[in-house]
This record gives structure tokens, C-alpha cells and sequence, in this order.
């Protein structure tokens, strides 16, 4: 449904916790190398479903309601690069680990890269409104079990093949689900700092002190 | 009651209509549910009834029940037991059918969790939700499990169906545009194993149009000789306003069009009314069933790659610890790694099948033949064969594997015949018939050609299909016995031609005792090719052994215009790989990661230096600088690995180098590392595991979602006292904290004094070091290289 494009090297880098570091040119073949492979078999899925406000059901904890203050309307969404990536993923852990990591942080990227698309789509289909950043369950205090309740809304597993285990991992791994506010007026499109970035405690920027530059987040 | 079943309307009707969709008729009405809209059967039955009698009135000879998500997973949380809604979705069903011959199928979709190993419901847990679903739905008429992407979770519902009722089961799969389902399945793979498992037909439902089905119906029916299904969506929804884009008489025109491949089953799917059934009613009156045989003769598959044999397949021998030390060993420390190197380096060799045997007095053959499948088909596409010989031990892998495998062996004896047969059918296997018996190998092949009559008398006996049993004549070792090699090819050609079975043959044996077996073994495999050998069992990693059989292929007039073969060597490297350049230190290729160099300088440098100075002075130091550059964050993670990687080439090199003087390598002591209960995101402990490995540990790698008992048994069993935890989410952060206190609990892991003997370090990308010490853990590692220095520290 979209078409799977190249992962970004500087944000992959920094997913494997590199930032800073140069590039030789071994490096820059493994991370061809993988690219290739990625193309070769990412299968980018996604759905949302827009919905009036409010939906208690959906709107659990603070920093979500402050996310969507001013909004009218919230959009649910879902994305994937489907079950094949994560098999590439699992064969390349027994064939060569580096590939393997290098392929995992590729693959996270890739589901962002897709669901800025999404993004994208959503805004250009709904001319007049203006919509906040994704906020997604596991953020801050909203809560992770949302994962479900999103899935069964968007009857996610029908229709893309995504699903989410008892202890709500999602599958494929490489997924994402997400809520964004839209509002006929403009709003603030809310921020997205390091307190509820998933790379917190490994990212690299963050170790010396310095900030990735992600699109409108803030450091602590 | 009804006065049809499924077999009468079979043979009396030249099609089968079935109904459309119920989920679009419920949203029509606009019905409100809460949770599910399963749910309805007991808060609308009158409704949901009267959809049912739109269908049969239409002309559907079959219902499907308003159950599809009445599972226990789906339904926890709406205040119904999954017996009292498929009771009422029952009832609701048989009183539409009340005056008409039609009939009620008990409908069950998938439950709704991934299974094993892309996700993490297990096998035996799908078992069980199917379980009580088809149970609590006895009173139908017949099963039908629809919608199903994962062959696998299909495979644990029929049995689960087979085995708690005796109701005809029909089963259909969603597929994907690209031809595949979601998880990878190819129609070819669900085709074949549906068929084994005995339902009474299958086919295909849902995701597409029956404008778009055609290559999905036309791949089935090549490898089935049971009915079609063919429950096709109305086109494609408009996501707007969720109306779908094929209208009733163009539905059915698209249908007909798919009867020629052997269809005799046919309804409608999301977006179908009754309006549909009618229409594909008329469209139906005017045409005549048009059954389709298979066109394969016969093959095998996993979820993903079926292998037809309609000539020489490799089946690769190496994953079997006969006379092999390093596999015994694998088996003994649980290594599943290993066996998986073995599995991958096999297909890259060119093996299309897998034999796969763990027999090993020091070990549970049955678990350990569980876990060897399940790890392999989650890495690797290429059909197993289950190697075994106790019975209890087929059947276990049989139950497990996903797909059609091939099961290794009967014997012409009749212990053998009796308990192994019955296995081979009810799996839906194809199986090896070694020519032997109770008086051991008959010296002739007359002797060898009445056996194996037998056992394809046997197993049609059984309802197995002859072609699906594959006759080993056994080979003897022709310096032992020369005249039997004659005997050996001269039985295969007579099974091959007068049973009209598939052959397969061990080739290996032929050449014990003599020099240069590798010329003995591909000159026999050519012969044996040439008496019409299918299923050579070879070393597919000897090129000579492989490109036998890929020549004969070619020559034999099989492998048209030689296009395997040209794909299979055109881009192997012409000239030899170019010796490393003399200037290139040891510390320079392992830093920079160049493995085949940095092996090479290290046999070199061993030819004049004592081996532990080539470890001391230039390895050690050379991962002391990588690790000390990972630290600065002047390289990172993939570089930090593929010099540890490297550095093992070299250990490898240096350990075969030791062994030949007969020095033993010592390890620096045993590590246990699991990824904790419920999380199946294990990279980051594999990350850990190549270093420690590469760092001279032993680790004992329990894998992912492990169990907090599972790791105090193995720290108990082998006495080990250093333990890794991995959990990358703040959900399975739980199961690491209760893991952790099993293991402070447990007496065997105390000391005298009541303290711990056990060290446990965790790590995962969610966990700092304040919650790693709250939760009772030693060390907090960051990352893994802090792992090693770590495990530098506990154990030296």
C-alpha cells in the first residue's frame, strides 16, 4: 500500500547507537548490503479510522489528553513492514549478528519513514483540518495495553496481518500504532522529547549530551 | 433435524453454494454491539436468524454460524463465555434451516495471537483455544475454519477439530495480492498439507475479489485432488465509504470463471448480500461440476516452498550427530545455533530438503527433536524430513512441523509397519520404506523388490497414497560387499518401474574404507541417478556431490535449457580468493573486521609462533582496542560485532591448530542467558552471546520467552553461576523480577549462609540501573560490551 523506500543512513546510525562515529568503507558495504536486502522483502502495510472526540475509551492518562487538546477529531493508526522483515531479521541473527543489527535498526526506521507517509496521506485526504504529531501507546503514562484496543478498532490483524502478543509486543515487530489529534483550527503539533523516545537510554546524542535533531522533539 | 449431511449433498449436487457475508449484513442494520459482534447470537438471536434465512433463501445450502471470533482470546473482556455464544450462534443458525435441507457450519476463525515463531502463542495453547471452540459447537453440522493466514495455527485447529469430533471439516486461507498470506504461506504449501490432514475441501476466502483469485485457485488445485472453495470478497472496499467495487452478476461471472480449476464450493466473503448468493445461484444452475485432478505427482513442503519430485532433490544429511563429535557436543549444551548454522549452510549448498535426526543416548530425543524443527523452519524455507526412529519420537514431529515433511523411516517389519504408517497418514506425510525387515537386509535385490512391495501394499492399506512413499534399497559399503552395489541400483531401477514409487538413497555409505570416497560417492549418486534416483541423501556442501546431481539434471533433459545450472554457478568466483597482503597485522583485519584475512595471517603466523603467544600478544590485545574504541564511541555496534567475529576465525583457527598437537582449549566458564518469559525480542541477548562466545565464555543460550524455572533448572543441572537476563519491554519487566527472585529463592543456588551463588547481570533497552539493583539483579550492563567486561570481572 505504500511503497517501501530507502531507510535513512544518519537515523539508522543513530539507532545503532553510532552517532558520531565515521564510516569506513566496510561499513558502508554491510549497510548496502542490508538496505538491499530490507527493499527485497518490506511489505509496507497501514489503516487508520477517524474518529469524533472524545473517546474515553482511547483517551487514558494526561500527557494524551494534552496531546489532543483542541482537537475535535483523533486519527488511529496502525503501520507495518509486514512478518518477512522480521524473518530476515531472525535468519540474519544466525548468520552474521552484524548484519542482524544493522538490519533491525534499518527496519525501525523503515516503519517511521512509512508512517511519515501516512502522515502525509491522511493530511492531504483531509483538506482544512490540521493534525498533531503520533502519539503512541507506551508514551509517557498512556498506557501500552491501548495496543490492543487500537488493533481491534482498526481490525488490524484481518486486514494487515498485525497482531499483538499477551505481553503486547507487536507483531510483526517492526509496527507501529499511533493516535494524532485533528483540529479545524491550527494547533500545536505537540512534542515528542526524549522523555517518551524509546531510545532513551541507548542513544548515543543523549550520552554526550547532545540531541538527535528528530523532527520537533526536545531534550529533557 | 436435518435428513442431509455434508457427504449426501457432496454427491448429490454438482456445487455447494455457501452463504455471504455476515459481518456486512450486521453493520447494514446497524445492530449495536458491545465488544464483539458475536456477542448478538445472544442479544439479537431474532436478527441475526433472520440474516441466516436471507441466505438459505437465496439458495445457500450452508450457514456459517455468527461465531467466527468466538474464542476465548477475542471474547475475554465481553462478559460471554465462548460456550453460551456458539450454543446461541448455533441455534440461531439451525432455526433458519428449519423446512430446507440446509445445512450448519460451525464457523471458526483464527484466535487472534500470532503463533510461534513469529509470535508467541504456542502450538499446544492454539490447540487449545480451537479446542474448546469445537467442543462448545458440537451440535453443527459440520466445522469450517476460514480466514486463516498461518498454516501453522490451521494445522493445530484441524487437529484440534479431528481430534474432539467427528464432523467433516472444510478450511480456507486469505490471501495477499502478492499470492502469498500475511505470514509467507504459498497456496502450493496449503494445498498439500491440507490435504494430508484430511479435511473434505479447501480453498481460499476473504482479502481479494474473484477478479484477482485466479493464480491463487490455479496453484492449488495443481497439488489436490479435493474440492475447491472459492468465498471471494466483493472486490475491494472503498475506504471511505465502505462499499465494495464488483456488483452481484459481475461476481458471479468471475467465479465461473475459476470452475474449470475443480471449484465446487462457492459463497461470498466482506461486502456480499444475499443479492450475491442469488446470482451466483443462477449463474450455477446452468454448469456441471468440473473435477481436477492434481497435476504434481508428488511433493513436500514447509508453510512457505513446496518440492515437487519430478526429479533428483537433495535432501542434505549433516543435521545428525552420527560420527560427529562438534554435533554430539551441540546436542549435549542444548545449541541450537549450531544446528541452525547447519540447516542454512545446507540450502546455500544447495540441499531442497532437510533430513533432520537428534537421536543421542545423553538426551530427550522427543523434546529435542520438538525444539531442533520448530528452530529450523523459523530460519529456514527448505522442506524437513523427520529422521527417527521411535515412533513416540515421529509423532511429536510430526505434530509440530509446519507443512508436509517427509518421515524417516519404515522397515518392511511388522512392529515397525504397524506403528509408523497409521503416523504417516494421519499427519498427511509422504514416508521413506527402507527394503529391510525382521531378517535384516536381504542380500538380492528380488529379496529387496518384494519388501518394498510390502510396504507400499502397507501403506495404501492405510489410505497413503503410493507416490508419497519413497523407496530406499539401501547402500552397502562396496568394500565390504562388493558385488551389492549391483544389487542396490538393480532393486531401485524395479521399484522405480514396476511400483511406480519415488526413490531415495543414502549415498555416503557406499565408499567406507577406501581413499578418495568423494570419487566413489558422486561416481555411484550418477549411477543410481541413471536407474532413476529422486532423493539422493548426500553432503550437500561437497561440490562434487551437488554438481552430480545438478548435471544430471541438465544431461537427463530435466533442468530445461540448463537454467538451474547456469543460475547455480554463474556467479561463483572464477579464480581463488586472493591471498591476504603480507603487510596486513592480525590486529588490523580483526579490528577491521576481515575475516577471511584475518584467518589466513593467523595459520601463517602459527606455522613459526607458539599458539597461546598468537592469543596473548595479538588477539587479546587486538579486542582490547576494539572494545576500548566502542567505549570512545569512535566505532559502533556492527563493527564492535564483526571484529569479535573475526577474532573467532582466528580462535577457530588456533583450536584446530591446538587440536592437532592434542592440547584441549579451555573455556573460562559457563554463562546461562535467556530473553524472560513473555518477550520475544531476543536480539540484544545474541548480540551479548557472540561476544561472550568470542570472548572465550561458554554460553548456555535458553533462547526467548523462557520461563523463570527453565532458568534455575539449567543453573541447577549444570552448576552454573553466572546468569544473563534480557527484556526489551517495560511489560516483560515483570517476568525478569520474578526470574530473578526464583533464582535467589531457589535452596540449590544458595550458599550455607543463605546468600546467593548466583550472579545475575540484565540488561534490555527499557531497564536502567536503578531498577536493575530494585528488582535484586548485580550488575547492570549498558550494553554488551559491558556484558563481557562483566562477565571479566565474576569469572576472570
Amino acid at each position: 500500500m505504500i511503497a517501501p523506500e530507502r531507510p535513512d543512513r544518519r537515523e539508522t546510525i543513530r539507532y545503532l547507537g553510532g552517532a558520531g562515529v565515521e564510516m569506513n568503507a566496510e561499513m558502508e558495504r554491510l549497510m548496502d548490503d542490508c538496505e538491499k536486502q530490507l527493499l527485497a522483502c518490506a511489505r509496507p502495510k497501514y489503516l487508520y479510522k477517524i474518529l469524533e472526540l472524545p473517546q474515553d475509551s482511547l483517551t487514558e492518562g494526561e500527557d494524551i489528553r494534552r496531546h489532543l487538546a483542541g482537537c475535535s477529531r483523533a486519527v488511529v493508526m496502525c503501520a507495518t513492514l509486514g512478518a518477512e522483515v522480521d524473518r530476515l531479521i531472525r535468519v540474519a541473527q544466525v548468520r552474521d549478528m552484524a548484519q542482524a543489527v544493522v538490519l533491525d535498526a534499518m527496519a525501525s526506521v523503515a516503519v517511521e519513514q512509512v508512517c511519515a507517509r501516512l502522515d502525509e496521506r491522511i493530511m492531504a485526504e483531509n483538506p482544512g483540518w490540521f493534525m498533531t504529531f503520533r502519539f503512541s501507546p507506551g508514551y509517557g503514562d498512556y498506557p501500552i495495553s491501548l495496543q490492543k484496543t487500537f488493533l481491534r478498532l482498526l481490525d488490524a490483524q484481518r486486514k494487515i496481518g498485525l497482531s499483538v502478543s499477551d505481553s503486547l509486543l507487536l507483531i510483526p515487530a517492526k509496527s507501529v500504532t499511533a493516535v494524532a489529534g485533528l483540529s479545524a483550527s491550527p494547533v500545536p503539533r505537540g512534542r515528542r522529547g526524549c522523555a517518551v523516545c524509546s531510545l532513551r537510554e541507548t542513544c548515543q546524542y543523549r550520552r554526550n549530551g547532545e540531541h538527535c535533531g528528530f523532527e520537533n522533539t526536545v531534550k529533557e | 433435524m436435518n435428513t442431509v449431511d455434508l457427504k449426501t449433498l457432496l454427491k448429490n449436487k454438482e456445487f455447494i453454494l455457501l452463504d455471504g457475508a455476515m459481518g456486512t449484513l450486521i453493520q447494514k442494520s446497524g445492530a449495536v454491539y458491545d465488544h464483539s459482534p458475536e456477542t448478538l447470537n445472544l442479544t439479537r438471536p431474532e436478527l441475526i436468524t433472520s440474516f441466516h434465512k436471507a441466505y438459505i433463501e437465496a439458495g445457500a445450502d450452508i450457514v456459517y454460524t455468527n461465531t467466527f471470533g468466538a474464542n476465548a482470546y477475542k471474547l475475554e473482556g465481553s462478559g460471554c463465555s465462548v460456550e453460551e455464544v456458539i450454543a446461541a450462534g448455533i441455534a440461531n443458525a439451525k432455526k433458519a434451516c428449519e423446512g430446507s435441507d440446509a445445512l450448519t457450519a460451525l464457523d471458526i476463525g483464527p484466535v487472534g495471537m500470532l503463533l510461534e515463531p513469529a509470535g508467541t502463542l504456542r502450538f499446544e495453547d492454539a490447540y487449545d483455544y480451537f479446542k474448546q471452540q469445537v467442543v462448545a459447537g458440537r451440535d453443527a453440522d459440520l466445522i469450517v475454519f476460514e480466514t486463516m493466514t498461518d498454516l501453522y495455527e490451521l494445522k493445530a485447529a484441524i487437529l484440534a477439530a479431528r481430534e474432539n469430533s467427528d464432523l467433516p471439516i472444510i478450511a480456507t486461507m486469505t490471501f495477499e495480492r502478492s499470492g502469498r498470506t500475511f505470514t509467507g504461506v504459498s497456496p502450493a504449501s496449503a494445498a498439500l498439507t491440507l490435504s494430508g490432514l484430511g479435511v473434505t475441501a479447501l480453498g481460499v476466502n476473504c482479502s481479494l475479489g474473484p477478479d484477482e483469485l485466479e493464480p491463487v485457485v490455479a496453484e492449488m488445485t495443481r497439488y489436490t485432488d479435493l474440492p475447491l472453495i472459492v468465498k471471494a470478497n466483493a472486490g475491494l472496499p472503498d475506504p471511505n465509504s465502505n462499499t465494495y467495487d464488483i456488483l452481484p452478476d459481475r461476481f458471479a461471472q468471475c467465479v465461473k470463471a475459476l470452475l474449470p480449476y475443480g471449484v465446487k464450493f462457492t459463497g461470498g466473503c466482506c461486502g456480499t448480500t444475499p443479492e450475491y448468493i442469488k446470482e451466483l445461484k443462477a449463474m450455477l444452475d446452468g454448469e456441471h461440476f468440473q473435477p481436477c485432478p492434481k497435476s504434481t505427482d508428488t511433493a513436500v513442503c514447509s508453510a512457505s516452498t513446496a518440492v515437487e519430485i519430478n526429479g533428483p532433490r537433495i535432501i542434505g544429511e549433516r543435521i545428525n550427530p552420527t560420527g560427529k563429535k562438534l554435533f554430539k557436543q551441540a546436542l549435549v549444551n542444548n545449541d541450537i545455533d549450531y544446528i541452525l548454522t547447519q540447516a542454512l549452510s545446507q540450502v546455500s549448498g544447495g540441499a531442497e530438503i532437510l533430513d533432520v535426526n537428534v537421536g543421542h543416548p545423553e538426551i530427550d530425543e522427543k523434546k529435542m527433536m520438538v525444539r531442533v524443527l520448530k528452530a529450523i523452519q523459523s530460519v529456514c524455507d527448505a522442506p524437513l524430513q523427520i529422521d527417527a526412529t521411535k515412533p513416540e519420537v515421529l509423532e511429536a514431529g510430526l505434530r509440530c512441523y509446519n507443512g508436509k515433511p517427509i518421515v524417516n523411516s519404515v522397515n518392511g517389519e511388522e512392529k515397525s509397519l504397524s506403528a509408523v504408517l497409521p503416523l504417516v497418514k494421519k499427519y498427511g506425510a509422504s514416508v521413506v520404506g527402507l527394503t529391510l525387515d525382521e531378517n535384516g537386509i536381504p542380500k538380492t535385490a528380488e529379496g529387496r523388490f518384494k519388501i518394498a512391495e510390502r510396504i507400499v501394499k502397507r501403506a495404501e492399506a492405510v489410505g497413503i497414497d503410493r507416490r508419497d512413499v519413497y523407496i530406499d534399497c539401501l547402500t552397502l559399503t562396496v568394500s565390504a560387499e562388493q558385488e551389492a552395489c549391483r544389487e542396490t541400483l538393480k532393486a531401485l531401477h524395479r521399484v522405480k518401474t514396476e511400483l511406480g514409487c519415488k526413490t531415495c538413497l543414502g549415498v555416503s555409505n557406499i565408499s567406507f574404507g577406501l581413499p578418495n570416497r568423494e570419487l566413489v560417492n558422486s561416481t555411484f549418486l550418477t549411477m543410481a541417478l541413471e536407474e532413476g534416483l529422486d532423493l539422493p541423501i548426500i553432503n550437500p556442501n561437497i561440490d562434487a556431490m551437488t554438481g552430480a546431481v545438478r548435471a544430471y539434471r541438465v544431461l537427463a533433459n530435466i533442468d530445461k535449457n540448463a537454467a538451474g545450472f547456469i543460475a547455480s554457478y554463474n556467479d561463483a568466483p572464477s579464480a581463488p580468493q586472493p591471498q591476504a597482503k603480507a603487510e596486513l597485522s592480525l590486529a588490523d583485519a580483526v579490528y577491521s573486521g576481515l575475516k577471511n584475512e584475518a584467518a589466513q595471517v593467523t595459520a601463517r603466523l602459527l606455522e613459526a609462533a607458539d599458539p597461546m603467544d598468537v592469543v596473548n600478544t595479538m588477539l587479546i590485545p587486538a579486542l582490547d582496542r576494539v572494545g576500548e574504541d566502542f567505549e570512545k564511541n569512535k566505532i559502533f555496534l556492527p563493527q564492535l560485532i564483526q571484529s569479535a567475529n573475526t577474532a573467532q576465525e582466528c580462535f577457530d583457527v588456533i583450536k584446530q591448530h591446538l587440536g592437532k598437537s592434542g592440547n584441549e582449549s579451555v573455556s573460562k566458564g559457563k554463562i546461562i542467558l535467556a530473553t524472560v518469559k513473555g518477550d520475544i525480542h531476543d536480539i540484544g541477548k545474541n548480540i551479548v552471546k557472540v561476544l561472550l562466545d568470542n570472548y572465550g565464555y561458554t554460553v548456555v543460550d535458553l533462547g526467548k520467552d523462557v520461563d523463570p524455572q527453565a532458568v534455575v533448572d539449567a543453573a541447577v543441572e549444570q552448576d552454573i553461576r553466572m546468569i544473563g537476563l534480557s527484556a526489551l519491554m517495560t511489560t516483560t519487566l515483570k517476568s525478569m523480577e520474578d526470574t530473578i527472585r526464583l533464582v535467589r529463592q531457589t535452596p540449590e543456588l544458595q550458599n550455607p549462609d543463605g546468600s546467593s551463588k548466583c550472579v545475575v547481570f540484565v540488561g534490555g533497552a527499557v531497564l536502567t540501573e536503578e531498577y536493575a539493583m530494585k528488582i535484586g539483579a548485580d550488575y547492570y550492563c549498558r550494553d554488551a560490551k559491558e556484558s563481557v567486561d562483566t562477565a571479566k570481572k565474576v569469572l576472570g
